[in-house]
This record gives structure tokens, C-alpha cells and sequence, in this order.
């Protein structure tokens, strides 16, 4: 066998392998990893309409005190970077809807916030695998998700990445 | 005869003296926050006679419904939650009973297991009542050294029954669980 007639099957075994590594990402386009939740008012917003931004998508719940302590930390962040197409995609999982609007004003939060009840058996946080309150997820532009619960640092230095690409 | 089968009756009904417990409230405690986390949910879920669990997060605890009919393994709910990397804080086991006669810092056998009461009032249980477990490391660290100081028998520490407890009839290595109403 000659080198020649290799080359091609070592380029598509790379290109095979390239593809499948990147189905591998998960994407906010992926139908069962969709989020579409009333918000405080009652109006649904998807998750998938966020495409374009870098997201962070987060897990938590009125009751989870160290999820209220993230919450200071990302006011802050929010108001920073939310001019440069940053956004907070919030799933609460509260099952008592008054707990979560008095969450919100009490926390000052000005960012997307959706409600899904029935606290460990809301759907998208099984959908999203979710098994500690806070989780949260960082999403590039083009919908993937690229950091899972970064530090405080960490996220910060990601968001300036990420709205570079 | 009247006589006798009132007396058969009254056999009867002191014979079939029985509890099941059908539902429990835990409270898990650790290091973080017990609640935020789904291990304890998902390892009391694989517990085989629980039918359900539901997170109470008002009263920061676990609502277990028991499956009917099946003998409920007290220990076996501490290693779930255990298993999840935390510990029992407080565990509360409600259940039919039925002629359950207990006595204060005394033994009942009900069911297969053995039973210590303490800190309660000699009595007659009947209908629907719950029960707080009090053995080590089913409460905190604090509250078990109140109730270990109730008694005088060394159960409340192994909670093996041991040779101290042998006299009231039960085996020296049966597990006796300490309660309290």
C-alpha cells in the first residue's frame, strides 16, 4: 500500500473524529436541552432565542441561601457587561411563585428570570441534569456550552472572552 | 361460653397489638446547604419500601411515603442519606398503631423490632402516631446527649441490645432503636 492512498483515510478518520467531538457539545439549539418558561409576568421566553449572546444559564432557587449569595455577585457582573450582549438566563425552581418575585426585588435582579415549580422535579432541571442548586452554565454565541459552574474569577475572564469572538 | 368467647376475643386482639409506619419526615444535615443538593432525593428514591419522597422546603425536610404493607428498615434511611454524603438531622416516622403498650425507658417489641422508649409517659399507643428516633446519629450531636442521658442501659450508645437489655427478653445482638414522642 502506498502513502498516497493513506493520506485520504487518515484526513477522513480526523475529520469523523473532528465531527464527533463536536457533537459531544451541548448546544441550547439541542430540543432536549430547550428551556421556554413564563417569566415574572407570564410571558415565555426560550432559552434558544439568546443565540447570538454569550449566556449564562442558571440553576437556583429562592430557599438556596448560597444561590442568593451568587446572586449579589452577578448583579454586579450583569450591569457590566450586559451593554457589550451579555445575558443571565435565571431558572428558578420554586414551587411558590410569590417566593421567587420576592427573591428578585430583594436581590435587585434586572436579568432574565424564568420560573419552572416543583423544586427537584422541575423539568428543565432534570432536562439539564441538575443535581446541586447553584448550577450554571456558560454559553457562547453560537449557543454551546463552553464553562459548567465557573469560579467567580474564572467567569468574569470568560465573558471578556467570549464577547471577543 | 359468652365468657369464653369474650376472653378469646380479648386474646385476640392483644395478640394482633401491631404498628406499620407509613410516612417519615427527615431532616438531612452537612456541611452545605442539604436541600440545594439531589443526592439525598435520588438515594432515599433507591431505598426499596419507599414509595415517594418529596422535598418539603418550608420545613427544610424530606416528605417519605413508605410502600404499604412493607417492613420499614429504619437504618437503612440513615445510609441513604449517609450515602449522599450527608447526615440525619432529624427523622420523625408516623404509622398506625394498634395496642402498642410502652412504658418510659422500657423495651416493646413491635413487629421485628425492638423499640426503647424514652422521655414519654406510660401508655396505650393507638390510631395514628408519630415517633422521633433518637439513636445516634439519627439527630444532632447536642440533642443526642440530652436523650443518651435518659437512661442508664449502654443500648443508647451501640444501639445493640447487649447483655444489659437480655433480661427483657430480647436477643443480645438485636438492634433497638431509641424513640421518643
Amino acid at each position: 500500500m502506498n502513502l498516497k492512498k493513506i493520506i485520504p483515510v487518515i484526513i477522513l478518520l480526523f475529520a469523523g473524529l473532528f465531527s464527533y467531538s463536536q457533537q459531544e457539545v451541548a448546544n441550547i439549539t439541542d430540543p432536549r436541552l430547550q428551556i421556554n418558561l413564563p417569566d415574572v409576568k407570564g410571558d415565555s421566553i426560550a432559552l434558544e432565542s439568546l443565540k447570538g449572546k454569550v449566556v449564562l444559564l442558571d440553576f437556583w432557587a429562592s430557599w438556596c441561601m448560597p444561590c442568593r449569595a451568587a446572586n449579589k455577585k452577578l448583579v454586579k457582573l450583569y450591569d457590566k457587561y450586559k451593554s457589550q450582549g451579555f445575558e443571565i438566563y435565571s431558572v428558578s425552581v420554586d414551587d411558590d411563585k410569590k417566593d421567587w418575585v420576592k427573591a428578585i426585588e430583594k436581590d435587585k435582579i434586572l436579568w432574565l428570570q424564568v420560573n419552572d415549580p416543583r423544586n427537584w422535579g422541575a423539568q428543565s432541571a432534570v432536562n439539564w441534569n441538575i443535581s446541586v442548586l447553584p448550577t450554571t452554565f456558560l454559553i457562547n454565541k453560537k449557543g454551546d456550552v463552553v464553562v459548567i459552574d465557573p469560579s467567580e474569577k474564572k467567569l468574569e475572564s470568560a465573558i471578556k472572552e467570549l464577547l471577543q469572538e | 361460653m359468652k365468657k369464653v368467647l369474650w376472653v378469646i376475643t380479648l386474646i385476640f386482639v392483644v395478640a394482633i397489638s401491631h404498628a406499620q409506619f407509613t410516612k417519615a419526615t427527615l431532616q438531612a444535615t452537612g456541611l452545605t446547604c442539604a436541600m440545594c443538593s439531589n443526592a439525598i432525593n435520588k438515594s432515599l428514591q433507591k431505598v426499596s419500601f419507599i414509595q415517594s419522597v418529596r422535598s418539603d422546603i418550608k420545613n427544610s425536610a424530606f416528605s417519605i411515603v413508605f410502600k404499604e404493607g412493607q417492613k420499614v428498615e429504619i437504618d437503612e434511611l440513615k445510609k441513604a442519606v449517609e450515602d449522599a454524603g450527608f447526615s440525619v438531622g432529624s427523622l420523625k416516622l408516623a404509622g398506625n398503631f394498634h395496642e402498642i403498650k410502652i412504658e418510659n425507658d422500657k423495651h416493646v417489641e413491635i413487629g421485628k423490632d425492638v423499640f426503647h422508649f424514652l422521655n414519654v409517659s406510660d401508655q396505650v399507643l393507638n390510631g395514628e402516631q408519630t415517633i422521633t428516633v433518637v439513636d445516634k446519629n439519627f439527630l444532632t450531636a447536642k440533642q443526642f446527649k440530652k436523650f443518651s442521658s435518659a437512661t442508664k442501659m449502654a443500648c443508647i450508645q451501640t444501639g445493640k441490645a447487649a447483655s444489659c437489655c437480655v433480661k427483657d427478653g430480647v436477643a443480645a445482638d438485636a438492634r433497638v432503636y431509641h424513640v421518643t414522642i
